[in-house]
């Protein structure tokens, strides 16, 4: 019989009380879990590129102002939260917070720079022990991308073999 | 002959201004009880008022085909309304007692659903024109089960006089009221459709039609619209109460009035409980079960015609 | 090896057309043909050995082989089999015969080998711009190897008009979409009406078209793909990154250690979990039933939190890498799960009994918008379309992967085949993932999460992967490449196949039945059209003109 169904649904319904939840007056705490904004810390980074080379957006850039001088920048717009630049960082200089509330209305709000003083060898940086061969894959050696205009340069010619880079018409300066 | 013209004039206004002031109300209370049947917390209760005036202040786009008629449609509905709303007792007697009679109110409860059609019309765009169509194919199935009730009301009360008629007079047969009862009956399972809810908003169907006739409808004019479909939930349970739950409006002034307004929020309550859990109908069931009912009221006009 | 049996069936009709066969494994065949003979070898698999028609595949290899590869996926159900057809084609002549006369499900797949490639099927009755806009330049083709990725080419005019067919005698046009509030992703039926009766329909779609496949294909990496995997659907994100990562592990001859299987597992069917529950509320409120709507939702919300707490978001879990998985099951976790889905189960129970007895939702259901198992056959249709029409089809029991080979569970069937048999395939469907999960939580050993790659990858290797999405099958095509990404990455979502049904359930049904019909396939256009768009805004406040923002993200061809 429909009305008693209809009956049933109800009580279901009412059974169930209130379920809204008074954000954001008075919002839940997150799961530790949860993969929000993440955090650079510069004092731990060491300027590996670990974190650009596995980023899948593409918002880390890195550019070598010269033979000690690194500039790693997050730039936060396209990230998707992922958490793979946390997983792969050698010393743990990233977390990922819990902040999700991150609308802005200035886009650069989100940036995060770090200057680095890197003291060794600027060919391969500190090369760290990449998870997998799929990992090393990466980018290499010198890097110069594109801080103005905040996009990747597909540089460096230790990653992309010439038939490659002819075929993708990098621009090289 | 003063007297009863101030009389009439205080009332009308008293009912108009009751109408406009409380329909945002009860619409809210409808919202109100729908959220908590959905587990929500639902807007406050003020909120369609809040909601209106937000859309009176709004830029006034004309868009749409005649823009003109768009007003006028506009306009009517919600003057329409209105005027109905002079013509049923709400807690005292009929305002405009001598102005008009049953077949005004039969007139004018026509023209508020001719004034959608208009809209629908005037806004020229496909999913108007299948809104109205649908509008349309409603009315002329449900107007008929109103016209019948009203009908036999006069009948009953040898009269067609607004003050005579809605006064229970469906129940005025002799003996066992049967023609009232079956009528009774009838109105309740069609109430939802002179309303315009769930599960009879065929013609106004948001996800299947975009809004159909007030698809070209924004701001102000909107406001008017949303108004009347608010007031038209008062003015039938007003007829509704006067013809089927006529007691206690004889009773002196506040009391009576409130008592009115008691049994307005009760029929409210009944077409939230009913919308909140119900699926949208569709235009062709919808008109079977019409038509279905209209068969059934038919046999109510004809045990009033013997007496009963 | 039913692979073997299958393979001499075929050689004895057209032993002179093979050219060569390969068994990466006993549930995979690839079969290379000769051109001309590609048409009757796919009617022969289609209608003669009775396999399902899976996709199309369209792929530029001239920079490897210098050729044109054109690939027709095949599916054997009952043989666990899954088999592709592939046939090279010269570069200066992409043409092939078409298929679609005798495999109707193949329409879209050739229009869009037509339009992103550029591989002309000769024979096609209704050669229209499918993924491409009608003001995309007729020579530039997307996905060759010589197109960029960012680039808009010349001779593109972004503001012109689709066309349209005319509609037939005595019919009046209603359009629906792409903005419409029943529908979450824009898409344009033009329905042709007679009163209130629809007569037919056309369809353009793919306003919400990404490009996912040339980024991968171009710029990114094995790894990345995932991430961007799971962000092909709103719903089912987990199903793509998961098909991927298979597809690229079956071409690589990978396995994945048996707690990321498991893992996998979990994960799927909580998807499952909460994609049958939307649905279910998005289908009573185009109904105009929003109290059930609203209950589905709040009955749904734990199942988020719980995915929040495993993976630390509540869609978009960044779960699979090549080889294994990123997060891991505590005792706690596991515990959680438990009593979640104990109260899921317990809450969703008399809900079904309730809706079960419902007359007013039936009427409204009944024989609306029916799929008959011819349609399901010709047009391809799967996952719960197909099973409430009657055919026994699920890819977790007909073609294994992740742990579903070591759980129990049925297959929901219905008969009728219309959108009341659907509503009762998702939710009894809903108890069959609880019972999955559970025995997964019982069975899981313990182990390493991922799998130690010591080498590169093997290039030109062709990997297939078949998954069962909430909505259906989920197919991915992956040939790996160099440079640490692969060469051509194919995704059929299951609402590629299943929209290519609706025009004939809608067809003869009143108008207002066509959003639920609609609704009823669960479409996720989205997955169908795979695409996103990014634009970037200076800090001034300003009103960008549509000219402005395309100008942002795109640079003209030299």
């Amino acid at each position: 019989m429909s009305v008693l169904s209809k009956l049933e649904e109800t009580l279901a319904c009412l059974k169930a009380g209130r379920v809204t939840l008074p954000y954001p007056a008075n919002p839940d705490p997150v799961p530790a879990k949860f993969r929000g904004r993440p955090i650079f810390d510069a004092a731990k980074c060491i300027g590996c590129g670990g974190c650009a080379n596995n980023c899948p957006a593409r918002e880390i850039l890195v550019f070598d102002v010269c033979q000690e001088v690194r500039i790693l920048k997050y730039l936060g717009r396209r990230c998707t939260y992922c958490g793979r630049c946390a997983e792969v960082c050698p010393e743990k200089a990233i977390t990922m917070s819990h902040e999700f509330e991150n609308g802005t209305n200035t886009i650069g709000d989100l940036g995060q720079q770090l200057d680095l003083f890197m003291s060794t060898c600027q060919r391969c940086g500190r090369c760290f022990k990449p998870a997998s061969v799929l990992e090393e894959l990466k980018m290499k050696g010198y890097r110069s991308d594109d801080l103005k205009d905040e996009r990747w340069i597909y540089h460096s010619k230790a990653y992309l073999d010439d038939a490659v880079a002819d075929d993708i018409k990098i621009e090289m300066e | 002959m003063n007297r009863a013209m101030t009389w009439t004039i205080l009332g009308s206004l008293l009912n108009v201004a009751a109408v406009l002031l409380l329909a945002p109300l009860f619409q809210g209370v409808l919202r109100k009880i729908t959220a908590r049947i959905q587990s929500r917390q639902g807007p406050p209760v003020w909120q369609p008022y809040f909601d209106l005036l937000k859309l009176l202040g709004k830029e006034d786009i004309e868009s749409g085909e005649t823009p003109t008629m768009q007003r006028f449609a506009a306009y009517l509905s919600l003057a329409t309304v209105l005027a109905i709303a002079c013509l049923v007792p709400m807690g005292f007697a009929v305002p405009l007692n001598g102005m008009g009679d049953v077949v005004l109110l039969i007139y004018l409860l026509t023209l508020s659903g001719i004034c959608t059609l208009l809209a629908g019309i005037a806004a020229g765009s496909t999913y108007s024109l299948l809104g109205i169509s649908r509008e349309m194919m409603s009315m002329i199935s449900l107007e008929p089960l109103l016209v019948v009730t009203l009908v036999t009301g006069a009948l009953h009360a040898h009269s067609l006089r607004l003050e005579s008629v809605l006064n229970g007079s469906p129940y005025a047969g002799s003996g066992v009221p049967w023609s009232g009862l079956i009528l009774l009956a009838v109105m309740l399972l069609a109430f939802q459709a002179f309303v315009q809810r769930v599960p009879f908003d065929i013609s106004e169907a948001e996800t299947e039609l975009m809004e159909g006739p007030l698809v070209e409808y924004s701001g102000p004019k909107l406001a008017l619209f949303k108004y009347s479909h608010m007031v038209k939930l008062i003015i039938h349970s007003a007829l509704f109460a006067a013809l089927f739950t006529p007691w206690g409006s004889h009773l002196v002034f506040p009391i009576g009035w409130l008592l009115f307004w008691i049994k307005v929020f009760g029929l409210v309550v009944l077409v939230t409980l009913v919308a909140a859990t119900h699926a949208r109908y569709r235009i062709d069931q919808a008109i079977r079960y019409f038509a279905g009912l209209l068969v059934v009221a038919s046999a109510g006009l004809v045990l009033a015609s013997y007496g009963y | 090896m039913i692979a073997h049996e299958r393979l001499e069936q075929l050689r004895q009709k057209f032993g002179a057309a093979i050219q060569h066969t390969d068994f990466p494994a006993d549930n995979r065949l690839f079969v290379h043909v000769e051109p001309a003979a590609v048409k009757n070898i796919c009617q022969y698999i289609f209608r003669d050995m009775d396999a399902r028609y899976v996709i199309s595949i369209g792929a530029d290899d001239r920079p490897y082989s210098g050729k044109f590869l054109v690939a027709h996926n095949f599916a054997f159900d009952h043989d666990h089999l899954l088999c592709s057809v592939l046939v090279e084609l010269p570069a200066d002549n992409p043409s092939i015969e078409s298929i679609s006369e005798v495999v109707p499900a193949a329409s879209w797949a050739e229009r869009e080998m037509r339009d992103l490639v550029g591989i002309k099927p000769v024979g096609h009755k209704y050669l229209k711009r499918l993924v491409l806009p009608d003001g995309w330049p007729e020579d530039v083709h997307p996905l060759r190897k010589d197109s960029r990725w960012d680039e808009v080419p010349t001779g593109f005019s972004d503001d012109r008009e689709l066309t349209f067919d005319d509609p037939p005698e005595g019919c009046m046009v209603v359009p629906f979409g792409p903005f419409h509030p029943t529908l979450d992703e824009p898409a344009h039926f033009r329905l042709y009406v007679e009163g209130e009766m629809v007569r037919g329909c056309e369809y353009r779609g793919f306003m919400a078209h990404r490009g996912i496949e040339k980024l991968a294909e171009s710029v990114m990496s094995y790894n990345d793909i995932p991430m961007l995997a799971e962000r092909i659907c709103g719903i089912c994100g987990c199903v793509h990154s998961v098909a991927y990562t298979q597809a690229v592990e079956s071409a690589a001859a990978l396995t994945p250690p048996p707690r990321a299987e498991y893992i996998r597992t979990i994960m799927l069917e909580i998807e499952r979990l909460h994609s049958h529950l939307l649905w279910t509320g998005l289908a009573c409120h185009i109904l105009g039933f929003d109290t059930l709507f609203m209950q589905s939702f709040r009955i749904r919300e734990p199942i988020m939190w719980i995915a929040e707490k495993i993976t630390g978001n509540r869609k978009t879990y960044a779960l699979c890498q090549i080889g294994g998985v990123r997060w891991d099951f505590t005792p706690e976790l596991k515990i959680e799960l438990r009593q979640t889905l104990d109260k899921l189960e317990a809450e969703w129970r008399p809900i079904v009994a309730a809706v079960s007895g419902d007359k007013n939702i039936q009427k409204r259901t009944r024989g609306v918008g029916v799929a008959d198992k011819k349609l399901v056959k010709n047009a391809g249709l799967v996952g719960p379309v197909a099973r409430a029409a009657g055919v026994d089809m699920d890819c977790r029991r007909d073609h294994p992967y992740a742990a579903y080979d070591r759980v129990e569970f049925n297959v929901i069937t219905q008969n009728d085949g219309d959108v009341w048999s659907r509503v009762l395939v998702r939710v009894q469907e809903v108890f069959e993932s609880i019972r999955i999960i559970r025995q997964c939580l019982d069975k899981m050993p313990d182990g390493p999460l991922q799998l130690e790659i010591k080498d590169e990858l093997p290039i030109g290797r062709i990997g297939l992967s078949s998954i069962e999405a909430p909505r259906g099958e989920s197919h991915h095509f992956v040939i790996t490449g160099e440079n640490n990404r692969p060469r051509r990455w194919r995704v059929r979502a299951p609402t590629y196949q299943n929209l290519q049904g609706v025009p004939m359930m809608i067809k003869d049904q009143q108008i207002a039945d066509m959003t639920i019909s609609l609704g009823s396939i669960d479409p996720c256009f989205s997955c169908t059209d795979r695409m996103e768009t990014i634009d970037l805004r200076s800090g001034a406040i300003r009103v960008w003109s549509q000219q402005e923002l395309l100008k942002l993200t795109q640079r003209q061809k030299a």
